[in-house]
């Protein structure tokens, strides 16, 4: 990007001076956020690197955000470096990372012995993971100075009152007291956070996440329409296109009911606002899904004379069975608590003094927070679960995706970043358990 | 005394005569009474199923792990993408960094390309690993388990690479959790790895002392940073911290605990502190509310719409919070405690179309939701066999 590329070129021309730029890297599963922030010009929004090598049907294979170039997603084979939202497999990561900032066409080129990097991480990672990562940035890319942080905790950093709307004179930065819950690809968690500092013994993991709901959708389509097992991008995007979050579960699963043999409910004639028609793409004119409203006057010979010429399929609880997974995970007989008492269970390992705070400020991030009705429903879940006298406010921020990035490059420019960072010499000098522990420590506690 | 006329032989011989015995009779157990007449029958019914032939037989179950492991691998296929040959043959510019510190940038990029393969032995190694998450997972519980039972064992596995494979599980983990015992004795084990890897890295590190084994010893202040370069350690989660997250107290803060509030509206518990009186003098963690009240209100004085907040945490507690270390993986993994495990009935749903599951198919139990369904589902069910 522009702003990288102008901050890396400066700090080059002026030699070895204290360091400007920073390459601020949210490492997702699904995709990587990047973006250069430096105290002169910064990127104002990541760019969105799909994480992944990608093989289509013709056996082309993009890597990282070369998928831009593809059209025709069918067939569409993953290999994604990250797993379980740790960095697994750095064979595809290093790839991926050079092609990204590194080569000398690489899009966000930087110069890592002189840049900073603040990478995120999920919560509760393993030890060994963390010494590899460690070992790669400093051993493999030698990057100047280096901070790895659990992600959510980012968002601290931003201006957190005014996602949830509240009037204020001024802006705390780290805010005080925040619930964060980040739900991605991988899973789901809670966070705590108190000052920008974790709180450990609460934070708790879903393993429900965007990639078991596209495959648990998947796998509801292959049974009831088409197989689409080897279609996970286009199952995907119909995921995100029509999948949401129910306010009345028993309601919606009345209204999409058939009915007994015979019976011809009006509410599944109808489709009762429901029932959606989504129109597959055909890759040759087409090559992204259509969601249409389902018609029911079109006969099923009328019907018929179309299915010719596009494939339709007809979602109707396939639409909001598929979110419930995050609320309900025995649904499908996962043994874990859903999200509401993901939160329960997180705050009871905490003082009930904090209850309060912690409902009031509950602010949610990650890709499956984009289904309609998400916010609204967990408020109501998490009011359930707690005296009546707690003010719950469930917030959004209108970048769910992009949130913790963005809290990171303000983290940045933040003087925490300056206490945390660990240089190269200091690896050198002390090995990567010492930068492991630093990292584990965090900030302490003066404030 | 009324013996019914019967007359007892007395006899020292006793026989246990197979098929019954006389038992005392104490009237009715809650168990029994609940058997014989149960509050809701249909929920009843459903137990009675569940102990005579479960209701997930085992072949279910392992369905069910089936379909979940399906549900959490990437794709449908193992997808072997090899990662492509670079076109243009310029690749890896900056992969070493001995290469990258010299500044002429037009030798670095000749340089770097000759060293193109020249990882440091730790890369390499990381680059080359094939290992899943699962395997590093498996590494780390299987280290944790030699540690607990041969701790020297263990420091000496960890002590030979200690750059590498580094004892970094980070600082030591005494916390007690109060929601279940599972993640404390879990804790107390990888206490035991920090304990025995603090060992192997005695010699590496002068200031050792600093890191406790596992007594409890409640710092009055911990090093407030790392400047000094060593980490700092935490103690022991407070009892009162572990004490105030009791389930027990999950019931509205009693008024005999809390501090009542009387000086603004119902909505004081968005305004996170509430008031300064409520802290401990010294609450120096969470800075007191220092901005304007709300605007006043006629029914502030109202002793009906007073708040009641609960007592804020003392500096110690949060202190001890804050500090703590990570959980480990798996640790954090949220489970259902065992009194919330099963208390709302699973919902199951027709494997057909998704409606309310009703009819279970008698051959295999799988649910339906009709007939229409139960028909589409037995076209299927002889298939399923082998399943």
């Amino acid at each position: 990007m522009a702003g990288g590329g102008g901050g890396a070129r400066k700090s080059r021309a002026a030699g070895p001076v204290p360091l400007t730029t920073t390459l601020v890297l949210d490492n997702g599963a699904d995709t990587i956020k990047a973006g250069f922030v430096s105290d002169d010009k910064s990127d104002d929004k990541p760019r969105i690197i799909p994480n992944c090598l990608a093989r289509d049907r013709h056996r082309k294979i993009y890597v990282g955000s070369e998928l831009e170039k593809c059209k025709d997603f069918s067939e569409m084979a993953f290999r994604r470096p990250v797993e379980k939202g740790f960095i697994v497999n750095w064979e595809a990561q290093k790839e991926i990372w050079d092609r990204e900032f590194f080569d000398d066409k690489a899009p966000n080129k930087c110069n890592p012995s002189e840049t900073r990097l603040i990478l995120t991480e999920q919560p509760n990672s393993l030890p060994s993971l963390q010494t590899h990562c460690d070992q790669i940035v400093f051993e493999e890319y030698g990057f100047a100075s280096y901070y790895r942080g659990v992600g959510p905790v980012f968002n601290a950093y931003r201006d957190i009152q005014s996602i949830s709307r509240t009037p204020q004179v001024s802006i705390d930065s780290p805010a005080e007291v925040i619930l964060l819950i980040d739900t991605g690809y991988s899973h789901t968690t809670v966070t705590p956070i108190l000052q920008g500092r974790p709180l450990h013994p609460a934070i708790r993991r879903l393993d429900v996440g965007g990639k078991l709901m596209t495959n648990y959708l998947t796998r509801l389509l292959s049974v009831r329409h088409f197989d689409m097992r080897n279609e996970p991008y286009i199952v995907n995007e119909m995921k995100e296109a029509v999948c949401y979050t129910s306010l009345d579960f028993k309601g919606d699963m009345e209204k999409t009911w058939k009915g007994t043999r015979g019976e011809k409910r009006e509410d599944y004639v109808g489709g009762a606002g429901i029932a959606k028609d989504y129109v597959l793409p055909d890759s040759h004119t087409r090559f992204h899904g259509v969601v249409r409203d389902y018609e029911p006057g079109v006969s099923a010979r009328a019907r018929k004379t179309i299915v010719s010429t596009e494939d339709v399929l007809t979602l109707r609880n396939e639409r909001f069975v598929v979110p419930e997974l995050l609320f309900n995970p025995s649904d499908i007989g996962i043994r874990q608590p859903g999200i509401a008492d993901l939160v329960k269970q997180s705050l009871l390992a905490l003082p009930i003094g904090l209850w309060p705070g912690l409902l009031a400020n509950i602010v949610v991030v990650g890709g499956n927070s984009l289904s309609e009705g998400f916010c609204q429903r967990l408020q109501t879940e998490i009011l359930k679960r707690f005296p009546d006298e707690c003010r719950v406010r469930v917030a959004r921020p209108e970048d769910p995706i992009t949130s913790t990035w963005l809290g990171a490059a303000n983290f940045a420019k933040h003087e925490h970043a300056s206490r945390l960072e660990v240089t190269k010499q200091e690896y050198e000098e002390h090995g990567a358990a010492w930068v492991a522990r630093k990292f584990a420590a965090g900030l302490g506690l003066d404030s | 005394m009324n013996n019914f006329g019967v007359i007892e032989v007395a006899s020292q011989k006793t026989k246990n005569a197979p098929g019954w015995a006389y038992v005392p009779d104490t009237g009715l157990t809650p168990a029994a009474a609940a058997a014989l007449q149960p509050l809701n029958r249909k929920r009843a019914a459903r137990d009675k199923a569940n102990v005579g032939a479960p209701d997930l037989t085992a072949r279910q179950d392992a369905k069910i792990r089936k379909d979940l492991e399906a549900l959490d691998k990437d794709s449908h296929r193992d997808a072997q993408i090899p990662i492509p040959p670079k076109a243009g043959g310029s690749r890896g510019a900056l992969s070493s960094k001995l290469y990258t510190q010299k500044r002429d940038h037009g030798a670095d990029m000749t340089s770097a390309w000759i060293a193109q393969n020249k990882h440091t032995p730790n890369v390499r190694k990381i680059l080359q690993s094939q290992k899943t998450f699962a395997n590093h997972l498996d590494d780390y519980h299987a280290f944790l388990a030699l540690a607990e039972s041969n701790p020297q064992l263990a420091a000496q596995v960890n002590k030979p690479t200690p750059t590498t494979t580094a004892r970094n599980s980070p600082a030591p983990s005494t916390i007690t959790t109060a929601s279940t015992n599972k993640r404390s004795s879990a804790a107390s084990k990888r206490a035991a790895v920090t304990a025995a890897a603090a060992a192997a890295a005695k010699e590496e590190k002068a200031g050792s002392s600093k890191r406790p084994k596992t007594q409890p010893q409640p710092k009055p202040a911990p090093a407030d940073d790392d400047d000094d370069g060593d980490v700092e350690m935490t103690p022991e989660t407070t009892e009162e911290a572990t004490a105030a997250a009791d389930p027990s107290e999950l019931l509205p803060p009693r008024p005999d605990t809390s501090t009542p509030l009387d000086d603004s509206t119902t909505e004081t518990t968005e305004t996170e502190p509430p008031k300064p009186q409520s802290y401990p003098p010294d609450g120096t963690i969470l800075p007191a509310y220092a901005r304007p009240p709300p605007v006043p209100h006629p029914g502030d004085d109202d002793p009906l719409l007073v708040s009641r907040v609960p007592p804020f945490p003392t500096d110690e507690e949060l202190r001890a919070l804050m500090t703590a270390p990570p959980l480990s993986y798996t640790e954090a993994r949220a489970q259902w405690t065992e009194e919330e495990e099963g208390r709302y009935p699973v919902r199951r749903f027709c494997e057909v179309c998704g409606y309310w599951g009703r009819v279970k198919c008698i051959k295999c139990g799988a649910r339906v939701c009709a007939l229409e369904c139960l028909e589409a589902h037995r076209e299927e069910c002889l298939v399923r066999y082998g399943l």
